[in-house]
């Protein structure tokens, strides 16, 4: 279910943790986990990215820009580098 | 009741608090049940918007406090904090709510029930509004209202805030939940005690309520059809495309952008001429003297100074109330974040910063838009610094007359084309470092997130709409406007005394006599030794006097004289030193102060010091007849040219960093409810401009020469 745009040519054991930042546009996945326990973490979980929900990831900004969510039956605007705290299930 | 100490009985309002994420049409419920606020400041200490108002029902009294748009009740933001404070009842002055009515997206519940669950626990009797319900019925989304109540263990009441439906409902349930004490929602506990089990701490609320949640809406929501769903999401396919979302993205900016820069200039012409045939009528209807003059220049310019505002107002509102009903504000953030993160702002910054190339005061009151305080605040602060409408007359002026007319680098690029888009750029280039400079020292603090709901695209709702514009307009009339009036006169009264008649005559006279002395001396050399330049001088200086031999001319230089003995030419000529190193003479300095109404006032002050009366820089004829007087004019006692290349650059980068717009400085300081900000915001941007200018003019002499 987990398409990634890249990593996949490393060898497992040298493949990061999977991020929400990884997903590529259009497909789907699970949250794992948040990492962090500061604001910006608590905010992500607040929103509804808590683990075990499905995450589809919409659309990018241009020149890196934020990532369009759609999870819980709404849209979300996060960062890529919040993105980068969300780690999704494999 | 302790607060109600002292108040009759009969008069003991409720107090019910307005609570909601933020976008879930809470402003709107807000002027649906009590009409414009009776109160906005700032709570105590903090830049968070207190907003209170008062409605009759029922033969009760409920006072209304909207809280700022927030997604928990865990305080993280001086936002959040404030909500916490007031609903515990621990804000200073603020009475502890009786009732809290938790405005809740229907087309979003999952998300907005998060709050209702922390709302729950506290304990406040709770009812909540369901917003958007017709945005809901569109999208095809039926929620079970009755069941819903039964699970939350409040009232749930179906509202439409913008057609007024369900208020009445709500007002009844309001009163019906006041003292009556709130239970704790049911489950909510254990959900709590089996994720603190299996999860880490920061992560088991969040997981907790959310399970919560599920329960709660467990076949209560039936959700859209797929059909309705797709168009949603092909929209947004294009709209947030790399390529098409940016090109489109880029269109709809430069369209709003046009619009306000040229759609409101024929409105803005005619409510010129309004004001001027209103001046001309009372200059008509009263006798010549002080009191005209406070009534035409000081009080009716004033207004004029007000009300040409409002179109550029009322149409950038439109467009953001419609942008904004439609779902593309915050796709426009969220395109344009990447571009502004890297100078401390967010996305959300980009409308309010370009519409300040319009005008500012329009630009910084878009800045509610921004719901995070600090990086409305820097929006706010560095706003003025973009090239606003009122600094290309004379950026233009300045640059047709000074800059030689040279082709750079290819025949159709002019070099006053390149410093035209130079003036353009300084402005944001400085803007960014500011910004920069700013949220690295002073604005310092945690990395604010960027978590931003991406709304369903809709159909914008046409009272919300207009709304909006009356409601921003009426604002900035009613707390703006009278500051602006009152600015406008204290300023009229400087440029108006002292007045001595007698002084001002014998000014006149000596600079006649100095005329008459300078060409005797030019003319005791033969005509055919004289050189060219000399030829000028003498030719220069006979139209000077025979200007001076006419009545308007006499009047004219009566005027310059008046304003010369002024309190304002006073610390023109006080300033000369400290303007001095930006190659300016005291009468540029004093135009430059003069100018503190509003910058493009500067060419009309310019006009007056030098002899030529009331000018229209938009005249041609005024136009080239200033750029004359302006080349010929010469330092003090010598034969100096006053207007180099150097100088006229030095005031036009003096003139793109400057404050000298006390609308803008007013408008700060009512939107930052503090005159903190208005004070800093001109000690900065002054000292900029002095820097600039300062620079700009020592190194193009060192270049020149």
């Amino acid at each position: 279910m987990v398409s990634l745009q890249q990593n996949t040519s490393l060898p497992f054991r040298l493949c990061p943790e999977v991020s929400l930042r990884d997903v590529a546009v259009g497909s789907t996945a699970r949250v794992a986990d948040v990492t962090g326990s500061d604001l910006t973490s608590m905010r992500l979980l607040e929103m509804g990215l808590t683990p075990g929900v499905n995450v589809k990831v919409v659309g990018a900004a241009f020149l890196g820009g934020p990532l369009e969510l759609e999870l819980r039956g709404y849209r979300l605007s996060i960062r890529r580098s919040e993105a980068a705290r969300v780690t999704m299930a494999r | 009741m302790s607060y109600a100490a002292g108040i009759p009985v009969a008069e003991r309002a409720i107090t019910v608090v307005l609570l909601g994420n933020p976008n879930t049409g809470k402003s709107t419920l807000f002027s649906a049940m009590a009409g414009i606020p009776t109160r906005v400041g700032n709570y105590p200490g903090v830049t968070v918007e207190e907003k209170l108002g008062r409605m009759a029902y029922r033969g009760h009294s409920i006072q209304l406090i909207d809280l700022p748009g927030t997604y928990s009740l865990a305080p993280k933001s001086p936002d959040e904090q404030v909500a916490v404070n007031v609903l515990r009842g621990q804000m200073p002055g603020v009475p502890a709510p009786q009732c809290v009515v938790v405005v809740a997206d229907a087309t979003n519940l999952e998300r907005n029930l998060y709050l209702t669950s922390q709302t729950l626990e506290l304990g406040i009797p709770t009812v909540i509004a369901l917003t958007l319900c017709d945005v809901a019925d569109e999208k095809g989304t039926a929620i079970d209202i009755q069941k819903l109540s039964e699970r939350l263990g409040c009232a749930v009441v179906r509202v439409v805030a913008s057609r007024r439906e369900g208020i009445d409902l709500l007002c009844d349930e309001i009163l019906a939940a006041t003292g009556v004490p709130q239970p704790r929602p049911v489950g909510l506990d254990a959900s709590l005690t089996a994720a603190t089990a299996t999860h880490s701490p920061a992560a088991s609320e969040a997981i907790a309520r959310y399970q919560w949640i599920e329960n709660v809406l467990e076949g209560i929501v039936q959700r859209n059809p797929p059909a309705i769903r797709s168009l949603n999401d092909s929209i947004d396919a294009v709209v947030t495309h790399r390529v098409w979302g940016t090109l489109l993205f880029a269109a709809t900016m430069l369209a709003m952008f046009s619009s306000i820069f040229w759609l409101a200039t024929p409105l803005m012409d005619i409510i010129s001429r309004g004001i001027d045939a209103l001046a001309a009528g009372a200059e008509g209807l009263l006798p010549p003297g002080a009191i005209r003059s406070l009534v035409v220049n000081g009080v009716i310019a004033g207004v004029g100074g007000v009300v040409v505002f409002v179109p550029q107002i009322a149409m950038l509102f439109f467009f953001i109330a419609v942008l904004e009903g439609c779902g593309y504000l915050s796709r426009a953030a969220f395109l344009m974040d990447r571009l502004l993160v890297g100078v401390g702002l967010s996305g959300k910054s980009f409308i309010p910063l370009l519409s300040s190339f319009a005008c500012a005061i329009p630009g910084i009151m878009a800045a509610r838009t921004i719901e995070n305080p600090r990086d409305r605040l820097l929006t706010i602060l560095v706003a003025p610094l973009m090239s606003c409408s009122a600094r290309l007359p004379v950026y233009l002026l300045l640059c047709g007359a000074f800059v030689p007319n040279v082709p750079v680098g290819t025949p159709w690029l002019r070099l006053p084309a390149v410093v035209l888009a130079c003036m353009y750029a300084v402005g944001v280039v400085v803007a960014a470092a500011v910004a920069f400079v700013l949220k690295s020292t002073f604005f310092r603090g945690p990395p604010e997130p960027f978590v931003m709901e991406l709304p369903g695209w809709r159909w914008p709702r046409w009272r919300v709409v207009l709304q909006r514009v009356r409601e921003s307009v009426w604002s900035f009339l009613q707390n703006a406007g009278t500051l602006i009036v009152a600015v406008s006169i204290v300023v009229w009264a400087l440029a108006s005394y002292p007045h001595n008649a007698e002084v001002i005559h014998a000014e006149v006279q000596a600079q006649r006599q100095s005329l008459t002395d300078q060409l005797a001396s030019l003319d005791s050399t033969p005509a055919d030794a004289m050189p060219a330049e000399r030829r000028e001088l003498a030719a220069d200086i006979t139209e000077q006097l025979a200007f001076l031999d006419t009545e308007v001319g006499l009047a004219a230089a009566h005027r310059g004289a008046a304003q010369r003995q002024s309190f304002l030419g006073q610390g023109g000529r006080f300033i000369e030193p400290l303007v001095k190193p930006l190659g300016w003479d005291w009468r540029i300095g004093c135009a430059a102060l003069a100018s503190f109404p509003a910058r493009e006032v500067v060419l009309g002050t310019l006009g007056v010091i030098y002899n030529l009366g009331e000018i229209d820089p938009g005249e041609a004829e005024d136009a080239s007849a200033l750029v004359r007087r302006l080349r010929s004019a010469t330092w003090d006692g010598t034969t100096r040219k006053v207007f180099t290349l150097p100088v006229a650059l030095s005031l036009m980068v003096f003139f793109a960093l400057c404050a000298q717009c006390a609308s803008t400085l007013v408008v700060i300081g009512k939107e930052t409810h503090s005159w903190v900000w208005p004070v800093v915001a001109f000690a900065y941007m002054t000292v900029l401009a002095w820097l600039g200018a300062c620079a700009t003019y020592q190194l193009g002499t060192w270049i020149l020469s």
